[in-house]
C-alpha cells in the first residue's frame, strides 16, 4: 500500500509539473518486463525472444512473471505495481488482466515511464498512453479458426477452454464462435475445472464426454496444444477419427507431428518469439533514437497446416524453444 | 459394515447410479465409457494410495504435484535432449521421486514442523527447480519424450480404450492393502497416526514409518509422471498440479480421517473411483460446463456427507 501511495504521489507531482519533466523516467533505471509465466512453453519462447534481442542490442532487462498460476488475476497487477515503483527506464508489459493492470499503466505513462505492450492488450494500448503494441489479436485468431472450420464444412463446432476466467484466452473462443455463427453454424462452448488444466487425461475424458453427449459435433477448436492432443485422443476413443476436424491455437512438437500425420487440421502460431524480440528492439530504438513503429505490430495468426508443417518442424529441431513448441 | 470403506462404497454406488441415469444413450456405462473414467481415476489413484497411508500416519504430502511434472521432464530431457535410452531415465525419475520423499520425510521428522507447510514448500521448490533446469538445458519447460517399444508397453499399453495405468493402480492398491492390513508395518502406521506418544512408548519406530511413507509417496508420484509422460509422448513441468489437492480429497472421501489413525486402502480406491465417475460423468450429461465446478463441489459435499452418515451408522451398530 505504501508503494502504491508513493506511485500515486509521484504521478500527481509529475502531472502537476506538466509533461516536461519525466520524474520517474530514469536514464539509469532498468528495463523491466512484466510478462507471462515461464512454465508455459509459449512464454518460454517469448522470453527467448527477449533474451536474444537483449544480447544483439546489448540491452539489460529483467523478466518478471508469476510462478504460481492460480491467482494470476490479482498477482499481475501487484507485480506491475512493484515494477513501476522501481522507476524503470522503460516498461514492457503483457496486459493480461486489463481491469487491474490498465489503471496502473495509465499511472506509469502519466509519470513519464515509456510503456510498450505485448501479447495482450491490443484494444487498450492507445487509451493508456503506451507507445505501441506487439502481438496477436486473440479474437482475430479465434475468428480465423472459425472461418477455416466453417469453410471446411463443419456444422457444429466445440470450443474447448481449459483455463476459464482468462479474458485473453476466452476471446479466442469468442472469435471462433462469432465466425461460426456468421457462417450460420452451431457452436458449443466447453470449460473444465481449474485443477485439471494441466491434466491431459482429465481433458481427454471431458471432451470424450461432450462428444458422446452431443454427437452432432464435427469440429473442435482447442486453445492450447496440450488439450489439442487430448481432443485427438477423445475423437479416436469415440470412434470418429476423420469425421471431426480438430484445430488448435498455439503449437507443440506433438501438435506439429499430428498435423504432418493428418490428424490435426491446423495450429495457429502467434509467433511468441517475435513478441519478445521486437519489444526489446523497439525499446532500444525508442530509448536511443526516439523511434518506434506507429500502431499495432501484428505477430499472428500464422496458420500452420500440412503445407508448411515440415519447415516448422525443422526449425523446431534446430532451434529449440524459438517456436514456443517442443 | 464396521469398516472405513462402507461410507465410500455407498457414496460410490449412489453417484454411479446417478450418472448412469442422467446420461442415457451416451455410452457412459459402456465398456469405453467405463475405461474412460477408470483411466482418469487410475493416475490419481496410484498417488492417492500412498498419500492416504501417509495421512493415516498423521502427515500430508502436497509436493506430489511437482514431483509428477519433474519425473516427466527427467524422461523428456534425457531421451530428447541427450538421446539417452528411456529405461535408465525411468529409474532416474523414480530415484528423484524417492529422494524428494526422503527430503520431505527427514525435514518433517527432524524439524517437527507441520508437513502441510513443509511439503507445500517442497512443491514450489521442485517445480521451480524443474523449470529452471529445463530452461538451462533445453530452453523449454515442456519437451517430447522418445520412448522405446518396451517402455511404451509397460507404461502406455492399451486394451481397447483401457490404459495399463489401471493395472498399475490395482498393483499399488494391492501392495498398499498388504502393507496396511496384513503387516506389522501397517499396525505401526495406524499407531503413529492414532496416538504418536503412545506409539513411541510402545516402541514403534515412528520416524522410520513416516520417512518410509514419504518415500513411497514420492515414488508413486514419479510413477504417475512416467505414465503420463510416456502416454502423451511429452514431459511438462506442470503435469500433476491438479493432484495436489485432488489426492487428499479422494482419500478423505474414502473414509480416512484428516486427523490420522483411521482409514483403509479399499476406501481410498472407492473414493478415487467416485471422483473419476464425477469428473468424467459430468461431461456426458451435456450440461453447460460453466457450472461444472459447482456441481463437482456439491456432489463431493454430498458424497462426504453420505459417507460420514453411513460410517457413523456402521460404527454404532454393534
Amino acid at each position: 500500500m505504501k508503494l502504491f501511495k508513493s506511485v500515486l504521489a509521484a504521478a500527481a507531482v509529475t502531472i502537476g509539473l506538466g509533461a516536461a519533466s519525466p520524474a520517474m523516467s530514469n536514464d539509469e533505471g532498468p528495463i523491466l518486463v512484466v510478462s507471462g509465466p515461464l512454465s508455459w512453453p509459449f512464454f518460454a519462447a517469448v522470453k527467448k525472444g527477449f533474451d536474444d534481442a537483449a544480447e544483439i542490442f546489448d540491452v539489460d532487462y529483467q523478466y518478471i512473471a508469476v510462478t504460481d498460476t492460480s491467482n494470476m488475476t490479482s498477482d499481475y497487477p501487484r507485480l506491475l505495481q512493484q515494477a513501476i515503483s522501481r522507476e524503470p527506464r522503460m516498461l514492457l508489459v503483457g496486459e493480461f488482466f486489463p481491469d487491474g493492470m490498465d489503471p496502473l499503466i495509465k499511472e506509469a505513462t502519466a509519470a513519464g515511464i515509456p510503456v510498450l505492450i505485448h501479447n495482450s492488450g491490443q484494444t487498450l494500448w492507445e487509451g493508456n498512453g503506451s507507445i505501441g503494441f506487439v502481438g496477436e489479436d486473440p479474437y482475430q485468431m479465434g475468428y480465423k479458426a472459425g472461418q477455416i472450420q466453417a469453410d471446411a464444412g463443419v456444422t457444429t463446432g466445440l470450443c474447448f477452454n481449459q483455463v476459464p476466467g482468462n479474458p485473453t484466452v476466452e476471446e479466442r473462443c469468442n472469435g471462433y464462435v462469432a465466425a461460426m455463427k456468421k457462417a450460420g453454424k452451431e457452436t458449443i462452448y466447453q470449460t473444465i475445472g481449474t485443477g485439471d488444466a494441466t491434466n491431459p487425461q482429465a481433458m481427454t475424458q471431458a471432451i470424450k464426454g461432450s462428444l458422446q453427449a452431443n454427437p452432432q459435433i464435427d469440429g473442435i477448436y482447442t486453445l492450447n496444444a496440450v488439450p489439442a492432443m487430448s481432443a485427438l485422443r477423445a475423437v479416436d476413443e469415440v470412434g470418429r477419427k476423420g469425421e471431426i476436424m480438430v484445430g488448435t491455437a498455439d503449437l507443440s512438437n506433438e501438435a506439429l507431428l499430428a498435423i504432418k500425420n493428418g490428424d490435426l487440421a491446423f495450429a495457429m502460431d502467434q509467433q511468441p518469439y517475435l513478441q519478445g524480440f521486437m519489444s526489446i528492439q523497439i525499446a532500444h530504438q525508442y530509448l536511443n533514437y526516439g523511434l518506434h513503429p506507429i500502431g499495432h505490430v501484428k505477430t499472428g495468426p500464422l496458420v500452420i497446416d500440412s503445407s508448411n508443417v515440415d519447415e516448422t518442424l525443422q526449425v523446431n529441431k534446430e532451434h529449440a524453444g524459438v517456436r514456443g513448441a517442443s | 459394515m464396521k469398516r472405513p470403506e462402507a461410507g465410500a462404497f455407498a457414496a460410490f454406488l449412489i453417484t454411479y447410479l446417478f450418472f448412469a441415469l442422467a446420461t442415457p444413450g451416451t455410452g457412459f456405462v459402456s465398456v469405453n465409457g467405463t475405461a474412460g473414467w477408470l483411466n482418469l481415476a487410475a493416475e490419481l489413484g496410484i498417488v492417492a494410495i500412498p498419500v492416504g497411508l501417509l495421512m493415516i500416519s498423521g502427515e500430508f504430502d502436497l509436493s506430489i504435484g511437482s514431483t509428477v511434472g519433474a519425473a516427466s521432464m527427467i524422461l523428456a530431457l534425457g531421451t530428447n535432449q541427450y538421446d539417452l535410452p528411456i529405461w535408465p531415465m525411468v529409474f532416474l525419475a523414480l530415484a528423484a521421486g524417492g529422494l524428494i520423499g526422503l527430503a520431505n520425510g527427514l525435514a518433517v521428522v527432524k524439524t517437527k514442523l507441520p508437513s502441510f507447510i513443509v511439503t507445500l514448500a517442497t512443491n514450489f521448490i521442485v517445480i521451480g527447480a524443474t523449470m529452471g533446469v529445463s530452461r538451462l538445458i533445453a530452453n523449454v519447460t515442456s519437451s517430447s519424450i522418445v520412448a522405446s517399444d518396451s517402455a511404451k508397453f509397460v507404461f502406455a499399453a492399451r486394451w481397447g480404450q483401457a490404459n495399463i495405468s489401471i493395472l498399475w493402480w490395482l498393483l499399488v492398491a494391492y501392495i498398499g492393502y498388504r502393507v496396511l492390513s496384513r503387516s506389522v508395518f501397517g499396525n505401526w502406521i495406524y499407531a503413529t497416526g492414532g496416538n504418536l506418544d503412545a506409539a513411541r512408548g510402545a516402541g514403534v519406530p515412528v520416524q522410520r514409518v513416516k520417512i518410509s511413507l514419504f518415500i513411497a509417496t514420492g515414488l508413486a508420484a514419479a510413477l504417475v509422471g512416467i505414465l503420463q509422460g510416456v502416454q502423451w509422448n511429452s514431459g511438462n513441468a506442470t503435469y500433476g498440479m491438479g493432484f495436489v489437492f485432488q489426492a487428499p480429497i479422494v482419500v478423505v472421501i474414502g473414509g480416512v480421517l484428516l486427523t490420522g489413525g483411521y482409514g483403509s486402502v479399499t476406501g481410498i480406491v472407492l473414493g478415487t473411483a467416485l471422483f473419476g465417475v464425477i469428473s468424467s460423468g459430468i461431461f456426458y450429461t451435456g450440461w453447460n460446463t460453466d457450472w461444472i465446478q459447482l456441481f463437482l463441489g456439491l456432489l463431493l459435499a454430498a458424497a462426504v456427507l453420505a459417507n460420514n452418515y453411513v460410517r457413523r451408522l456402521a460404527l454404532s451398530s454393534k
